[in-house]
């Protein structure tokens, strides 16, 4: 079985935001309209600055593709499915844009495109016709600090296997039961 | 500053929420009144009718891609994804459709003469199933709400009970407002009194729960109900306006009567709070810091 998931190394990430301008080149041509539901810009990466502590710390968030994915469930037409690749994806012609999904993702992983009323989130389009050719999602190739990684989890000869096996990781919220496939890499 | 959840619009699911409520459990009213031989009810089958029609086009009005809605529905249905199993929000789409046919019957029922819908409407069967798919969506729109994983405050088992209870007193109010026989009055005053005190410990358990959660999230939608920026709208139009006054006035008229004015002040009080009951809740959903 396959099952793609997401690698992202806070100990490594410089805070760039290449990965969450690429998202917006690639997956919305660019597009300078407002994300208004993140007050930011097009992009299905949201960043997240905690600034209490003894140090600032940044966390980049977007969809999780959980293996028990709440968003999947919610969906009353089957718009939001688990594909066998692993990845949660979004049937454009079957969404009625209730918005179900955007309020039961604990990880608020989903923003509203105004344009199309599609709940937009990872992956767009573009990084999803990459995948199918075998191409890391935009992110994962324009990250200068190899912060990030992408493939299968049940390979363990992949990249973000092999990471994962000699990383320390967490996953986010993990008390919702939703089985994220996002890893935060923390350290070696 | 509170980052209240900005999907739902609460000025759009609250209203279709509300009416759809008022809907519901007047269904089972309506059932009753039969049952009680209360003649006349054509007004009251139209407001049913009308109600449930102005609900659907709340929901509709809040969806952001409304062009899609039969297209995706069809075709969701015919290749077997519809997930009527799986998504409250599908059993929602399924039951308001089969409540909006039925109160259209009823309404024709009591407009035009037509042997057979006569027939079919008075029938027992048909009671049943109105008072049942009313139940049902009573109970589902609290569901609906409380399915959501992303937003604490609703994500518990409270709300459809709260909901239950909330539609039982608009039911009870729009009887209170549109049936004037006396003996029916003095039933309605008993019961909306007594729905009151339990919606009351209902809501008070509500916030409560919610402020002493486990989850941040849940606590900081309390904490905005009861003293933050929705406490004026908590405290004023759900708790006083909505439950306390219609209360004391169940109270006094509890023996005796005394002024079906002030009953019907009660009534329109309790359906403003119910409506208010269900703008602060959704407007008070917060999504748990990921981190």
């Amino acid at each position: 079985m396959t099952r793609l998931a997401h690698l992202w190394d806070q100990s490594r990430c410089i805070a760039c935001g290449a990965c969450i301008a690429a998202c917006n080149a690639a997956n919305y041509n660019s597009t300078g309209r407002e994300n208004k539901k993140w007050r930011w810009l097009a992009s299905n990466i949201k960043r997240v600055e905690i600034l209490t502590g003894p140090r600032p710390t940044l966390y980049l968030i977007q969809c999780q593709h959980c293996d028990n994915p709440p968003c999947v469930l919610v969906c009353p037409t089957g718009a939001s499915h688990k594909d066998v690749d692993g990845l949660v994806k979004i049937k454009k012609e079957l969404c009625i844009g209730c918005k179900y999904c955007m309020v039961a993702c604990p990880y608020n992983a989903r923003w509203l495109d105004e344009e199309t009323g599609l709940p937009r989130k990872c992956m767009g389009d573009e990084c999803l016709s990459r995948v199918k050719a075998g191409l890391d999602p935009v992110c994962v190739a324009v990250c200068p600090a190899g912060a990030r990684a992408f493939g299968d989890i049940d390979d363990p000869n992949s990249e973000i296997s092999r990471r994962l096996a000699k990383s320390r990781y967490v996953r986010l919220l993990k008390n919702k039961d939703t089985e994220p496939k996002y890893f935060v890499v923390v350290g070696p | 500053m509170i980052e209240f959840q900005e999907i739902w619009n609460p000025l759009l699911i609250g209203p279709f929420l509300w009416l759809a409520g008022i809907a519901d459990m007047a269904c089972v009213a309506y059932v009753l009144l039969r049952q009680a031989k209360v003649d006349n009810l054509k007004a009251f089958s139209w407001v049913l009718f009308i109600s449930i029609v102005a609900a659907l086009a709340f929901v509709v009005a809040d969806l952001s891609r409304p062009w899609n809605l039969v297209n995706a529905l069809m075709t969701s249905f015919f290749t077997g994804q519809f997930g009527l199993f799986r998504s409250w929000m599908a059993v929602g789409i399924v039951l308001l459709s089969v409540a909006t046919l039925l109160l259209f019957l009823v309404a024709l029922r009591h407009t035009v003469n037509i042997k057979m819908l006569n027939a079919v409407v008075d029938s027992g069967w048909f009671g049943v199933l109105l008072a049942v798919v009313g139940l049902l969506v009573a109970v589902y729109s609290g569901f609906l709400i409380a399915a959501t994983h992303g937003i604490p405050f609703w994500n518990t088992p409270l709300l459809p009970v709260l909901w239950l209870i909330s539609s039982t007193i608009g039911a009870v109010a729009l009887t209170e407002l549109m049936i004037h026989r006396d003996d029916i009055i003095r039933f309605t005053v008993r019961a909306s009194a007594a729905a009151e005190v339990v919606e009351l410990v209902a809501v008070l358990a509500l916030v409560n729960l919610a402020m002493y959660s486990g989850t941040t999230a849940a606590r900081t939608s309390g904490w905005a109900l009861v003293y933050g920026p929705l406490a004026p709208a908590f405290w004023g139009g759900v708790v006083v306006i909505g439950s306390l006054i219609p209360l004391a006035i169940g109270l006094v008229n509890w023996r005796r009567v005394i002024s079906k004015s002030l009953v019907a002040a009660a009534a329109i009080l309790a359906l403003i709070g119910a409506l208010m009951l269900r703008i602060v809740v959704l407007q008070a959903g917060v999504f748990e810091p990921v981190v």
